[in-house]
């Protein structure tokens, strides 16, 4: 801008600013409404969709978990926070929060039964026969995310994966690679014995049984000597669940 | 093994390790929990109240599995229920065990009430009537075990609440209630 002189100037170029300055706030309102429109109208269709399914999103966990996965998508954690549409309209909320509880309840009764770790599944059964009352079905994808809400507490709940099975672990126990390693041998049959460990592993005796001990000691392990052959098996509670043996119901 | 279908086993019981004692405190707790809990329903169900411990007691064998408990195991567990006085060893070389699937106490509330129910309250009755007569009949008195009743007898007594008196044989011998 060609500077003026005098107090005609001054006030020309002072007029002047005031207008782009109106002007940027008018294209910044105009922005933020725009976005503010946009933002509202995408969230009204999914409050309509959300809505719409709600029966499908409360009952069916498949649907569910496409649900989960498109809020994802757009950046929209519909367990972030308990207030908020998404509570108040699904309760979706308090879904996982009372899962969670029932997942540390589960958790804590079978401790002492397998020693703080529990296969996902064996879970999932347990969690659908304390709710059979209730409406709606739990997959194993609700629980993940139920568990994955309670690391927040961080009280040590941690999904593991060994061989094909996912595990739930309760207790703070560092499992190394040489237990995981019995842990995934031991899903065959449900126990392993020091010989297999030693021959499948191709570990030294000294190994196996150091392994086994510290698994024995961490309640995870159980000894059964009762066998005809006379070797000693290490029985696995996490990988053979209790719950879906087969064999005498009656005397 | 009689009668025996109706009881529900539970899911330890095909276990196989729950058949050799455990050697980890926890585990073993737990273990001796579910076998005592398993031992007194089965005998309250069956009316069982008396376990030889060499006997083969059909909880102690589980042929499915083809797993038997061992006599140390056998022992932990009656040993776990006479310490917390739901059965007391009837000899020193611990070889029969007396299980009070009721405590004595209950057992005595229970003879308490069968005097109400048959309007005995100052009544007399032998200890035959009590064991298989027709008032008993489909109660658990019905053929309560001697030495059991004896107990819960002896415990009323000393309460005041009944006297037994001693026949010209055993078979004859009664109680006086005074409720």
């Amino acid at each position: 801008m060609r500077r003026r002189p005098g107090i005609g100037g001054l006030q020309t170029a002072a007029a002047a600013r005031d207008q782009y300055r109106l002007l940027g706030e008018n294209v910044a309102k105009i922005r933020t409404d725009m976005m503010k429109e946009q933002l509202s109208t995408f969230r009204s269709q999914l409050e309509d969709f959300a809505r719409k399914h709600k029966n499908d999103i409360r009952k069916n966990p498949a649907f569910r978990s496409q649900f989960h996965e498109m809020c994802a998508k757009v950046g929209v954690d519909p367990l972030a926070s308990n207030k908020g549409f998404w509570a108040e309209l699904l309760g979706i909320g308090d879904f996982y929060y009372e899962l969670g509880v029932q997942i540390v309840d589960i958790c804590l009764a079978t401790r002492p039964l397998n020693g703080g770790l529990i296969n996902l599944q064996e879970l999932c059964n347990l969690l659908r026969q304390r709710r059979k009352s209730d409406r709606g079905v739990v997959s194993e994808d609700d629980c993940l995310r139920a568990i994955s809400k309670l690391k927040v507490l961080g009280s040590g709940f941690e999904v593991i994966s060994v061989g094909k099975k996912k595990l739930v672990r309760s207790v703070p126990t560092e499992l190394n690679k040489d237990h995981n390693e019995i842990l995934e041998l031991a899903q065959g049959q449900g126990f392993v014995t020091v010989d297999q460990v030693e021959r499948r592993l191709s570990w030294t005796s000294g190994r196996a049984i150091d392994a086994l001990d510290t698994l024995l000691d961490d309640g995870l392990a159980m000894i059964d000597d009762g066998h005809k052959d006379g070797k000693r098996r290490y029985w696995f509670p996490c990988v053979s669940p209790i719950s879906s043996l087969t064999g005498t119901d009656s005397l | 093994m009689q009668k025996l279908r109706e009881f529900k086993l539970p899911n330890f019981f095909n276990y196989p390790p729950y058949f050799t004692l455990q050697p980890v405190r926890d585990t073993r707790e737990k273990q001796i929990q579910l076998w005592k809990e398993l031992i007194i329903d089965y005998c309250k169900t069956q009316k069982i109240f008396v376990i030889g411990i060499e006997d083969e007691f059909p909880l102690f064998t589980n042929t499915v599995i083809e797993r038997s408990l061992t006599h140390e195991a056998r022992e932990a567990f009656l040993s776990a229920l006479v310490s917390e006085g739901r059965a007391e060893w009837m000899d020193k070389g611990r070889r029969k065990c007396l299980i009070f699937w009721h405590r004595i106490q209950d057992w005595a509330d229970i003879l308490l009430q069968f005097a109400k129910d048959n309007g005995l309250e100052d009544g007399v009755v032998t200890i035959e009537e009590i064991r298989f007569g027709t008032e008993s009949q489909g109660t658990e008195l019905q053929g309560i075990d001697r030495t059991i009743l004896n107990r819960a007898l002896k415990l009323l007594e000393q309460k005041g609440k009944l006297v037994v008196f001693k026949g010209t044989s055993t078979d004859d011998e009664g109680i006086k209630f005074s409720v």
